[in-house]
């Protein structure tokens, strides 16, 4: 026996995963689900348990290999699961034809048999085509049909020693609430649950996944948002707090904030590891001012990237040229536009082309621009404040300097301020003081870490230079 | 000759159960046992070709079953496959054995290990009847 036969007969199997057909999605599973588990798929009709499955299932279909069977029972008919599949864009005829991928109905023999059905006929799937996996679609039905809680045991019993005995990866879908579940036996059998769910935000619903049990897994806990579309499920993961640790070392280094006024009283510009927040009523500049920060970094060769939700990428390309700048010409130097409409805004769904933005254009300045659109669609404000928390702090992780708007009302109430004061280095007050029938803006420091700076109100000017104080 | 025999020492019925089809689908004859000790007894008088052992056994367990089964001049040139769900390869290597496979079963690992311990079921009816 030569040394390398030798240990390949002593190595052991690693522990596999099965990706979800979705990186994100990966990601919060710590890698994907587990291979040779049983998993429950749960949630009201609707909410996307099929669709998940069927990703799942064309990314890891390949010809070459062993098949994956998609069971039916007596919730929808095969048909019609197979004839709404075929919209979306993974579907791939070539997996059907090849029999990488199998549809089979088990609703004729449930009706027939009852539950005692299952075990028999996964056996034979099992010995006759050894499939790497199986999903069962829906196992609720399955639930609904049994006629004694023993009797649903006894079943899932064995259904769970053929499963574990032989190397294949299940999936049982379900319209089951987080109440059955100390009372459904099918989860005490589950390695792994997952939830979907959709809750009305306004207008419009708003989808959410959770982790609620994965076996041996260091998974990301709490609500996850997602998106149906024609290319399957689009996952948000939350933000939370960067990995990288913290240090106690200061960074004295100071940006420039491309006002020359603003520059002075502020002993240089801003840290340049920190966030500053613009906050003033409609008119007084803050994004005139927010903009002039951004193109003050094109100037100094520091990539940037606007992250907007009320201007349209065209009514911004004229904000910018009123600023004496050429558009293209900003874009050449680095500047990057993110927009996302109001309307439609998940305060998650901005965030994986946001950091993935930062990391490949080497981004070191940032605009949001403004909260009070994240505020809007956020459905829940502790929530938010989590969540810029952990933005603020992968910003400072990464060395990106943040700027960040705030349209206040009227009456000069700003929503979350004393949370939204603690996440920011630097409050910059900005206001429309009448004067008789003259209007002028105006410009306060309220707060500055680590900066001596008074409260005097300063003179902002909007010229065609941009942005003056002083 | 007849074809190529292997033992199997394995007490859950489900693994037993798919492990047996899919050897006896391959052309092997199967026996099986649900302990150490009743394996033990089977390998002296039946002398398989191969010998498929889980560690976790009642009696002898699959460790100490694979030590002595090497240990007996009967039976020490038996292929031995510790086959668990024990991450025990070591362990299996150090008591004797000749392959480790970890659960769960896949029929083309499962096979494919028994194929570098002994010729395929086809393949000895061929040198047989040379």
């Amino acid at each position: 026996m030569t040394e390398t036969s030798d240990t390949a007969r002593f190595k052991p199997a690693p522990l596999g995963r099965i990706t979800s057909g979705s990186v994100q999605l990966d990601a919060i599973l710590g890698g994907g689900f587990p291979s040779n588990s049983i998993n429950m798929l749960m949630g009201e009709p609707g909410s996307g348990k099929t669709i998940l499955a069927e990703t799942l299932i064309f990314a890891n279909a390949s010809a070459d290999g062993r098949p994956i069977l998609y069971l039916t029972t007596l919730s929808e008919p095969l048909e019609k699961v197979v004839r709404y599949l075929q919209q979306f864009s993974f579907y791939d005829d070539e997996k059907l034809m090849s029999g990488a991928i199998r549809y089979e109905s088990l609703g004729e023999e449930l009706a027939k048999n009852g539950i005692s059905a299952l075990v028999p006929k996964l056996r034979e799937i099992i010995k006759t085509m050894s499939p790497k996996i199986i999903v069962i679609d829906s196992f609720k039905a399955i639930h609904d049909l049994s006629t004694s809680l023993p009797e649903m045991r006894q079943m899932l019993y064995e259904v769970s020693g053929l499963l574990t005995a032989y190397e294949v990866t299940a999936f049982f879908l379900g319209e089951y609430s987080e109440d059955q579940i100390p009372s459904y036996p099918e989860f005490a059998v589950a390695d792994a649950m997952v939830e979907l769910a959709r809750k009305k935000q306004g207008t419009r619903d708003e989808r959410y996944l959770r982790v609620l049990k994965l076996r041996g897994s260091n998974y990301q806990e709490g609500l996850h948002a997602f998106r149906i579309t024609e290319d399957g499920l689009h996952v948000f993961p939350r933000l939370t707090s960067p990995d990288i640790p913290m240090r106690y070392t200061a960074n004295n280094e100071r940006l420039s904030t491309g006002v020359e006024g603003l520059d002075r009283i502020m002993q240089g510009g801003v840290w340049a590891a920190g966030a500053t927040l613009l906050e003033g009523p409609t008119g007084a500049g803050k994004t005139t001012l927010a903009l002039q920060f951004i193109l003050e970094g094109l100037k100094r060769g520091e990539s940037g990237l606007y992250v907007n939700f009320q201007e349209n990428p065209t009514q911004l390309a004229r904000s910018i040229e009123s600023l004496g700048w050429n558009f293209d010409e900003a874009r050449k130097k680095g500047l990057h536009l993110l927009y996302a409409s109001p309307v439609e805004l998940q305060i998650d769904s901005i965030l994986v082309e946001l950091f993935r933005t930062i990391k490949e254009h080497d981004i070191r300045r940032v605009v949001v621009d403004s909260i009070g659109d994240l505020i809007v669609a956020a459905s829940d404000l502790n929530r938010l404040y989590s969540y810029l928390y952990a933005l603020v702090q992968h910003f400072i992780a990464r060395r990106v300097v943040c700027m960040m708007t705030l349209e206040t009302t009227s009456a000069g109430v700003v929503p979350m301020e004393g949370q939204i004061s603690a996440l920011t280095d630097a409050i910059l007050r900005l206001g429309v003081e009448l004067d008789g029938g003259k209007a002028r803006r105006t410009l306060q420091i309220v707060k500055a870490r680590g900066t001596n700076h008074d409260l005097d109100v300063q003179e902002l000017r909007i010229t065609s230079r941009g942005v003056e104080v002083g | 000759m007849g074809a190529l025999q292997v033992l199997l020492v394995e007490r859950d019925p489900h693994v037993r159960e798919l492990e047996t089809h899919f050897l006896e689908q391959a052309g092997f004859a199967v026996n099986a046992a649900i302990d150490g000790q009743t394996a033990l007894e089977l390998a002296i008088s039946l002398q398989p070709h191969v010998i498929v052992t889980e560690v976790l056994l009642g009696r002898v367990d699959g460790l100490a079953l694979c030590r002595q089964l090497k240990s007996n001049p009967a039976t020490k040139k038996i292929p031995v496959v510790v086959f668990s769900i024990l991450a025990a390869n070591m362990r299996a290597k150090e008591a004797g054995a000749d392959a480790f496979l970890m659960k769960p079963l896949a029929k083309e690992r499962l096979l494919g290990v028994i194929h570098t311990l002994v010729p395929s079921p086809g393949l000895a009816s061929a040198q047989e009847s040379r």
